[in-house]
């Protein structure tokens, strides 16, 4: 929202603080100011001057005027505009001026003769758009400054910072606050006005929750034309387009009372009756904006006997709009619901002036205030127009304005320094409050209708008027008084942290990827769609859905990787989501660090990591993962998985087990998945990891009695797995076996083509005596036994 | 020949061996032969019972002495040559550390979590819990429990991504504020770091996935003034210097009364430049008293208890921090980008 300096210059009177200062006292007290920026400055080089003489240039469209400047002499320009012509007052640049964009004014010479400066067309110097002619003013001195068209500073205030304050949409709600600010009065810029005569308008309210109030005044009379330059200017310094007089006003006003207002052309109105109701379904308004807009039952409009004939507060109708010949208006100042306002804003996509302002609750007690102030304008800016009957008002009971019960001691405590009770109390009647006193250290409040739609409610919101009036700056920190304990412990958090850190010292990059998947990819990865929580509203088809697992950004990663490096690992914790949710233990209690399960999907936090390589048959990367594994869940167990997914190798897939339960799968990616290279892929359950974490360990005594060792190596076939041999001897071995461990395996001669053979490192002892030699033998025998009964051959 | 002459040529033979011998070997031999148990000076010791009587104690100490000399001598050039050996292993054993190390080196973690992690230890110093929320939240959680009712037209400030069954993806992570409440109870202290979500075009300095760190504390008497000092506590530590603050109106519907904190300017000392648009201030967090409607909403009585509460954008730290100038980097899962934090 743009405010002019000037203009609350005007409703402050006797202001004098710097534009800039002034941005800075705003930012720091009621709203962000993003900049301050000077608005036509070189308005201090235009004076008004009448053109005297006009010659011809030959062959030229320009002409060779004679203008008088008042005392600064006669002067002659070169103009190219049609309308330059003897005897108009018209608006000269003086050389020396640069206008916006830097556009530098001297003396130069144009179609062969000596131009001093130049004669201004409106959007030349800022005030409106039109660039057909050069302006022409209908009354003034020659060599004075132009009246009403002056430099200005345009203010931008961030529109966010006004969401609670339907007040500060208008110029007199922002100097309200700068006179609260400054110390100053504010003016009050509406005419105090006698509505006589009766109402010659009915307004029928459908629904007086969508529409508490509607009031309106019916002109006739009117001249359509386009407005004084002065009130173009203002318009165009705060980035409303100046249109035609009657329309013009109404933004002045809106732009000043922060109410907004529509006229209609009364002669295109059917009936006698305007209606606020809901729209029918499918019903049609052709807005100003030259779209045609299809309505359904939750938008409200104002319609006549003929139909809807504008968007309730949102945009008016072309077909009932004021046109170059409109002789009669009725001008709306109407109240609505800033709910159904901003629904329907947001269904059409369109976001207007007067939806903007509407949504953020407007004060019902303000419709009058701007009728008053239009009727004023009109009269300026249609001479000879009257009003016919008298106010049109249709007004739901207004709720009394509530009354906030302070206390200044607790008001002290919030704040953290005393305020004193003066100092309150100016600062409440500054903004307009109402204060009582209500016995020893407390005030009644009573809250300004502007502030009470929705902004001002409770103790704590004069805490907030209080306290920016005061400047925070004003406040000592100072330290609070808490208890000394320790916070209570996130053990889940500090176990995924310490993952991360063991991760990367494994070699491993953390990576963070979206939580979003498109159904195409999903699909790639054979993720039924249906299994999916679904986004409603993506930004783009490929984020459609939210990831049940993490493995496909992963192989992306791996993709995109792979074009520029020949070897990397990379890895990622993040959550999966999950449709079961609804009472399913697990996931999201454990996520959301609380008991309670509110049917939220599950959200299953899982470790994906990838080793890729280039080069090489990628044994080595599964190999580096699952020692990543052993080292993140010390002991877990590789198994080979039954079936293997699309993108999975079918003869490198494995499941892992810890304790007893499978806690991830390990894998190489299919070749179809991973055409650069080799890529392997560990998942894992980080929350079954947390659950399944073995407690601290305990020390046990050390081994008294030497233990001793012996080798042994079985032939098996090549497809026969090391780990199921193992596991053999270890069934075979009891309490004196302490270890079994793998040697190596060998191929090639003399073995045969079909076989290997397998060693592996046997440690035996027991706790209290030295095993003897017959001891070990035993051990050894009943081990070689248990080979040969699953039909393997020993290599001696 | 005497028995004398007979050792001293002994002596002087093995003395004559001992100095030409070139290998430990060679030594091995010549002290076998001549020192050994079967060897030379040993059959010379059996003449000594043929040596009469008077001369036998002379005869002793002469064989001793030949005995001494040649072990000595063996000593002496035994010790050479195992120190020239040793020499000539360790002259082989010459090797190139310049060549890399086997192994891989060490991943990174991700800059946010880096930065994530630093802020959690300053938290956890002050007394803070690190909680955490789930990234599909409740819409009560995300909006009504935080004072943002369905007509509030906040809903419109923070663009939501919609789920199934009424759920979105959390906006922001305020609802951890909820949860944390109804999880500690007052008093209370609680950050919440994690990823949020807002419906929004990615582009340099846009992201519809980003980080944020929420903080909330509830005591008895928290008021402004507290704020004041834990803020400026908690930024000297973030960034390790003196920084100075101003609190200045904002809306949040969350917090009454609501703040943008801002920290002077580091680049101008607060003069006005380019970075902070010529304020001489840096916008950097949003902040406030809790609402009552919030903690009641988290089951604490506002007539009892009061707070503070303030946002961090993570993501944006991360950024200042690293001088990282596209936000799109930290989701782009590039290594070229993320092997730059090891």
């Amino acid at each position: 929202m743009k405010f002019s300096a000037n203009w609350i210059t005007e409703l402050v009177p006797g202001l004098a603080v710097e534009p800039r200062e002034l941005g800075t006292l705003i930012t720091t007290k009621t709203a962000e100011c993003e900049g301050t920026e000077a608005y036509a400055p070189f308005l201090e080089q235009v004076r008004l001057v009448r053109v005297v003489d006009v010659k011809a240039i030959e062959g030229s469209k320009n002409v060779y005027a004679t203008i008088d400047a008042g005392p600064l002499g006669m002067k002659n320009v070169v103009c190219g505009a049609p309308n330059c012509r003897a005897g108009i007052l018209a608006a000269w640049v003086m050389p020396g001026a640069e206008l916006s964009g830097g556009k530098k004014i001297g003396k130069a010479k144009v179609s062969g003769h000596e131009s001093e400066g130049m004669l201004a067309a409106g959007d030349e110097i800022g005030v409106n758009r039109e660039h057909d002619g050069i302006l022409e003013f209908s009354e003034g001195t020659p060599g004075e400054r132009l009246a009403g068209i002056v430099p200005d500073h345009v203010i931008e205030i961030d529109n966010k910072s006004l969401t609670h304050r339907p007040d500060l949409w208008g110029h007199h709600g922002m100097a309200r606050e700068v006179a609260a600010i400054t110390g100053m009065a504010l003016r009050d810029p509406v005419p105090q006005v006698s509505w006589d005569g009766a109402p010659v308008l009915k307004v029928e309210i459908e629904d007086t929750e969508l529409c508490p109030r509607y009031s309106a005044l019916v002109f006739e009379n009117v001249t359509i034309g386009p407005s004084p330059l002065w009130l173009q200017y203002r318009l165009e310094a705060i980035g409303l387009n100046p249109i035609s007089n009657i329309v013009d006003v109404t933004n002045f006003v809106m732009a000043e009372l922060a109410q907004p207002t529509h006229a209609f052309d009364a002669d295109l109105l059917k009936g006698e009756t305007i209606y606020v109701r809901r729209a029918r379904a499918g019903e049609r308004v052709r807005a100003l904006n030259d779209e045609e807009y299809a309505l359904d039952e939750q938008a409200l409009v104002i319609a006549d006997a003929g139909g809807a004939e504008a968007i309730a507060g949102v945009i008016g109708g072309r077909p009932t709009g004021i046109h170059e010949g409109t002789k009669r208006v009725v001008l709306e100042s109407a109240n609505f619901q800033a709910a159904s306002i901003r629904k329907t804003s947001s269904r059409l996509k369109l976001r207007t002036d007067a939806s903007m302002r509407f949504e953020k609750a407007q004060d019902p007690r303000n419709t009058v205030r701007a009728l008053a102030r239009c009727w004023e304008l009109f009269q300026v800016v249609s001479p000879g127009i009257r009003m016919v009957g008298g106010l049109i008002d249709n007004c739901a009971p207004m709720k009394d304005a509530p009354v906030i019960r302070l206390e200044l001691d607790w008001l002290n405590r919030k704040i953290g320094r005393v305020v004193e009770r003066g100092e309150v109390v100016r600062i409440l009647r500054s903004l307009e409050f109402g204060v009582e006193e209500a016995g020893a250290g407390v005030l009644t409040v009573t809250v300004p209708s502007w502030r009470a739609t929705k902004d001002v409610s409770i103790a704590e919101d004069l805490v907030e008027e209080i306290g920016r009036m005061i400047g925070y700056s004003s406040i000592p920190p100072q330290p609070p008084l808490v208890p000394a304990a320790p916070p209570a412990a996130s053990p889940e958090r500090e176990f995924q942290y310490a993952l991360r850190l063991q991760v990367a010292a494994q070699g491993f990059t953390e990576v963070y990827n979206y939580s979003f998947l498109s159904e195409e990819r999903a699909a790639r990865f054979g993720f039924a769609e249906a299994e999916h929580v679904h986004v409603l509203n993506p930004i783009a088809s490929d984020q459609g859905l939210m990831r049940v697992s993490l493995i496909p950004r992963i192989v992306q990663n791996i993709e995109d990787n792979a074009r520029h490096m020949g070897e990397f690992r990379l890895f990622e914790i993040g959550n999966e989501v999950h449709k079961d949710g609804a009472g399913a233990a697990g996931g999201a209690r454990a996520a959301s660090g609380d008991g309670a399960s509110d049917g939220l999907p599950r959200q299953i936090p899982h470790l994906a990591a990838a080793v890729f390589s280039k080069e090489g048959d990628g044994q080595a990367g599964l190999f580096e993962l699952k020692r990543l594994a052993e080292v993140v869940a010390p002991g877990v167990e590789v198994e080979r998985a039954d079936e293997a997914r699309g993108f999975e190798h079918p003869k490198r897939v494995w499941r892992l087990r810890w304790q007893g339960e499978v806690v991830g799968r390990l894998f190489e990616l299919h070749p179809s998945q991973c055409e650069a290279g080799r890529g392997a892929v560990l998942d894992m359950d980080v929350e079954a990891l947390y659950r399944l974490k073995p407690a601290g360990a305990r020390h046990k005594a050390l081994r008294r009695f030497p233990v001793s060792e012996f080798d042994l190596s079985v032939l098996t076939p090549l497809r026969e797995e090391v780990g199921v041999v193992r596991s053999l001897i270890v069934r075979q071995g009891g309490e004196q076996v302490l270890g079994v461990e793998f040697v190596r395996q060998y191929t090639g001669a003399p073995l045969a083509e079909d076989e290997k053979s397998v060693s592996f490192r046997v440690t035996v002892g027991a706790a209290d005596h030295t095993l003897a030699a017959e001891e070990i033998t035993a051990v050894r025998e009943g081990m070689i036994e248990a080979v040969k009964a699953a039909g393997y051959q020993l290599r001696m | 020949m005497s028995l004398a002459v007979t050792l001293q040529e002994l002596k002087e033979s093995a003395l004559a061996r001992i100095a030409l011998a070139t290998s430990l070997d060679e030594l091995e031999t010549i002290r076998v032969e001549a020192v050994g148990r079967k060897g030379v000076l040993a059959n010379a010791g059996k003449e000594m019972a043929k040596v009469a009587k008077e001369e036998r104690a002379a005869m002793g100490q002469l064989l001793n002495a030949v005995k001494t000399a040649i072990e000595a001598a063996l000593e002496e050039r035994t010790g050479a040559f195992t120190a020239a050996a040793l020499e000539q292993r360790l002259d082989a054993e010459w090797m190139d550390l310049t060549v890399p190390a086997p192994g891989v080196k060490p991943g990174a973690l991700h800059p946010v979590t880096q930065v994530q992690r630093y802020l959690e230890e300053v938290f956890t110093s002050m007394g803070f819990a690190v909680l955490s929320g789930p990234e599909v939240e409740t819409e009560w959680h995300n909006f009504d429990a935080l004072n943002i009712p369905p007509t509030h037209p906040a809903r419109d400030m923070q663009d939501t991504f919609w789920l199934e069954q009424g759920n979105l993806l959390r906006t922001h992570t305020s609802p951890v504020q909820v949860r944390g409440m109804k999880r500690l109870g007052a008093p209370l202290r609680m950050i919440a770091p994690g990823r949020v979500f807002r419906n929004e075009e990615v582009d340099p300095s846009h992201e519809h996935t980003f980080y944020q760190l929420e903080g909330m504390m509830v005591d008895r008497e928290v008021s402004i003034a507290h704020m004041l000092y834990f803020m400026q506590t908690l930024l000297r530590e973030i960034f390790q210097r003196e920084v100075t603050v101003r609190l200045r109106p904002g809306y949040f519907p969350f917090v009454e009364p609501g703040f943008e904190l801002d920290i002077q300017c580091s680049l101008c000392g607060g003069a006005g430049c380019a970075v902070c648009k010529q304020t001489g201030w840096v916008e950097l967090l949003p902040c406030g008293l809790v609402h009552p409607n919030v903690l009641r909403a988290g089951g604490i009585d506002p007539a009892e208890w009061n707070g503070f509460a303030f946002g961090l954008g993570l993501t944006r730290l991360a950024m200042m921090r690293y001088g990282i100038d596209d936000i799109r980097l930290l989701q782009s899962g590039d290594l070229r980008f993320l092997n730059q934090f090891r």
